[in-house]
């Protein structure tokens, strides 16, 4: 064969060096990236100097806060307070059933759309210890931490069942689609039930729980109100235009901390009922607006195509909405709804400024104002902004894993 | 094939009485967009089995005349009838005509976000009410029709034009329409891509289906249609067989325009 000249490639192609460099050693690239991004000149040069010491500091700073400065019995001895407050103790197993059926849930909509990575085991693994450590310190009733470790038990044993049916097209998948879609759409009414249904003073969420509760109700809420919010501003019908159009323009108008008094002190002519159920209602219906402009946006970004197309099938104005328009929208304005829910979830520390509802930055305020812990208001508020960071970053990071799930055959 | 000609001239009058083997009716069809009127006192009809092809320069109305057979636009003026069905606000009647005219669109408008197997499915599903079982083996026999069957379950984005123009034709015939409309099929593919969809096109021709196509492509005009219809600004010109078309137009725009493209 080797002597057969049509075989050969028709003379060796010789890289210019700058073309090269995956031939090369590691040592040497190595050390060409560090002086062309680290040492590229006298200026830059002093630049990483300069920023490398400050960094440093920094970073010795945070080790010698984090582990030698700092007093963390803030956190360990008051953390009940900042988990669920007032709510009653011996009703806490309503908590746990609604973390384990929240951490259930995770598991089968992994197991079923997606996949766990090396960086999920990771999140887990640290976001674990991080919870077993904070309740292992101080002497915590050992119930807890079983609970929690039970529910990540429970998310890693319904990921493990779901993960193994085929993903091909047929029946069983079809099954596994529509049960785990089910549960996730009948979850937030669900695990609402769970919580709100005892007497008064279950109602009467606390602490980290009100956010984890506030925040799912406004961002679901929201979205139920923006997708005909949206639908309706895009009508050529010009009242349902013009109604739609003022909503959103009067809700946007005015900051949440305004409609939180509304909230107050309207709505309880109104509607009456619960403060917390109002809170949920303005929550909700402030999310919505900002939602339906973002949803607005992905309807006029879809090619007019696709209507006439839905048309020319035969689909009905419903049916080419409802199949054709929306399905698409929905996953062009992921971004920008993602950046909603996560502006809501901060915004869910608003109601301890108007409302008498303690949530996790309101208890914190709480331990600060105990004696025992007057110094120690950094240690509680880095907690606590720790917290809503990582919830955050998680949203964020399913997003993305939403989008690109969804990406599949996008142009 | 003469009588074409003499349909061009009588439809002048506007007086001609449409017959019962007509499928399509437009009578003195006006269409404004704003100060611009895009069809200007248009009158045509179409028998079933016929292929018409429609020429023009750009701007000329052929796309909207097309668009109000299946109301994707509204007329202002005249009217349509649609196999017996008349065209008017009744949503009712709507549905019917549209479930009976496909349409094919110069950028092919398939769904990105469904397989091209529910892309085709979707209609008989959802209009015609038909299980899916059955759905899919009728859409899979339409993409065997327009030879693309292993096709079936990529997405639209990961085909080439031509293959997504073919699968847009399995979808129209997929609601076994009697009618079916070609809004410029070629006019967005590559040229080597332009012959496969023609293909496709010449043999659902030849198997009886009623066609109004609006194209730029002369030797497809030229083999396959039955009578030639040319429009200028919103009216039509002049229409008639091929033959007469090519060799002695009688309208002056109509020998302008073919100087220009032949």
């Amino acid at each position: 064969m080797a002597d057969m000249p049509v075989q050969q490639p028709p003379g060796r192609i010789v890289l210019p060096p700058y073309r090269q460099r995956a031939s090369r050693p590691f040592s040497v690239r190595a050390r060409e990236w560090i002086r062309r991004n680290l040492f590229p000149s006298t200026s830059g040069t002093v630049l990483t100097i300069v920023a490398a010491a400050v960094l440093g500091l920094l970073f010795i700073g945070l080790i010698w806060f984090v582990f030698v400065d700092a007093n963390w019995r803030i956190v360990t001895v008051n953390r009940w307070l900042l988990f669920a407050g007032g709510f009653p103790r011996e009703e806490a197993w309503r908590l746990w059933v609604g973390m384990g059926f929240v951490f259930m849930l995770i598991g089968l909509t992994y197991g079923t759309w997606s996949s766990f990575g090396r960086r999920d085991h990771i999140f887990v693994a640290v976001a674990g210890a991080f919870v077993v450590f904070i309740m292992a310190h101080g002497g915590a009733a050992i119930w807890s931490t079983v609970w929690f470790l039970l529910a990540v038990g429970v998310m890693y044993l319904s990921y493990a069942v779901t993960v193994r049916i085929p993903r091909e097209l047929g029946p069983a998948r079809t099954l596994q689609q529509r049960v785990v879609g089910g549960l996730l759409a009948a979850s937030l009414p669900l695990a609402l039930v769970i919580l709100l249904s005892g007497g008064a003073n279950v109602r009467q969420l606390d602490g980290f729980v009100l956010n984890l509760v506030l925040a799912p109700v406004g961002i679901v809420g929201g979205l139920v109100i923006a997708i005909p919010l949206a639908i309706g501003r895009a009508s050529s019908m010009k009242t349902i235009s013009w109604t739609c159009t003022a909503y959103i323009e009067v809700v946007r108008g005015a900051p949440l901390l305004g409609w939180l008094f509304v909230a107050l002190f309207i709505l309880d002519d109104v509607i009456g009922g619960e403060l917390i159920v109002r809170a949920m209602v303005v929550m909700a219906v402030f999310t919505g607006a900002y939602m339906a402009e973002s949803i607005r946006g992905a309807l006029q970004a879809l090619p007019g195509g696709q209507f006439e197309a839905a048309h020319a099938v035969g689909l009905s104005r419903m049916q080419a909405l409802r199949l054709i328009i929306l399905p698409q929208a929905l996953r062009i304005s992921i971004p920008p709804i993602v950046g909603q829910a996560i502006a809501i979830w901060k915004d869910t520390t608003l109601v301890t400024v108007i409302l008498p509802l303690r949530e996790l930055k309101g208890n914190a305020d709480s331990a600060i104002a105990q004696t025992e812990f007057i110094d120690d208001r950094i240690e509680a508020y880095v907690f606590v902004a720790l917290v809503f960071w990582a919830v955050a970053f998680m949203m964020s990071r399913i997003s993305q894993r939403i989008e690109r799930t969804l990406g599949v055959g996008e142009r | 094939m003469t009588t074409h000609a003499g349909v061009g001239e009588a439809s002048a009058d506007g007086d001609r009485l449409a017959d019962s083997s007509d499928i399509i009716i437009a009578e003195n069809v006006d269409k404004w967009f704003g100060d611009f009127q895009a069809l200007d006192d248009v009158t045509m009809t179409v028998k079933e089995h016929e292929i018409v092809v429609i020429l023009g320069p750009s701007g000329s109305g052929k796309s909207t005349f097309i668009r109000c057979l299946n109301r994707l636009e509204e007329h202002d003026a005249g009217r349509i009838v649609i196999d017996n069905i008349e065209m008017n606000d009744d949503v009712r009647n709507l549905n019917a005509i549209r479930s009976e005219v496909g349409m094919v669109f110069q950028q092919f408008n398939l769904f990105p976000h469904l397989s091209v197997l529910s892309n085709i499915t979707l209609g008989p599903q959802k209009v015609r009410h038909m299980p899916k079982a059955e759905a899919q083996h009728l859409a899979m026999q339409h993409l065997e029709r327009v030879g693309i069957p292993e096709q079936a379950d990529k997405y639209p984005a990961q085909l080439s034009g031509g293959q997504q123009q073919r699968v847009a034709i399995a979808r129209a015939l997929a609601m076994q329409p009697k009618i079916m409309l070609f809004d410029e099929p070629t006019s967005a593919l590559d040229p080597e891509m332009i012959k496969e969809v023609l293909d496709v096109m010449r043999e659902l021709a030849e198997s009886g289906m009623t066609m109004i196509v609006v194209t730029h492509e002369m030797g497809f005009a030229r083999e396959v249609a039955d009578r030639l219809v040319f429009f200028d600004e919103g009216a039509l010109v002049e229409q008639g067989t091929p033959q007469h078309f090519f060799e002695n137009p009688e309208e002056e725009r109509t020998k302008l325009f073919l100087s220009q493209i032949l």
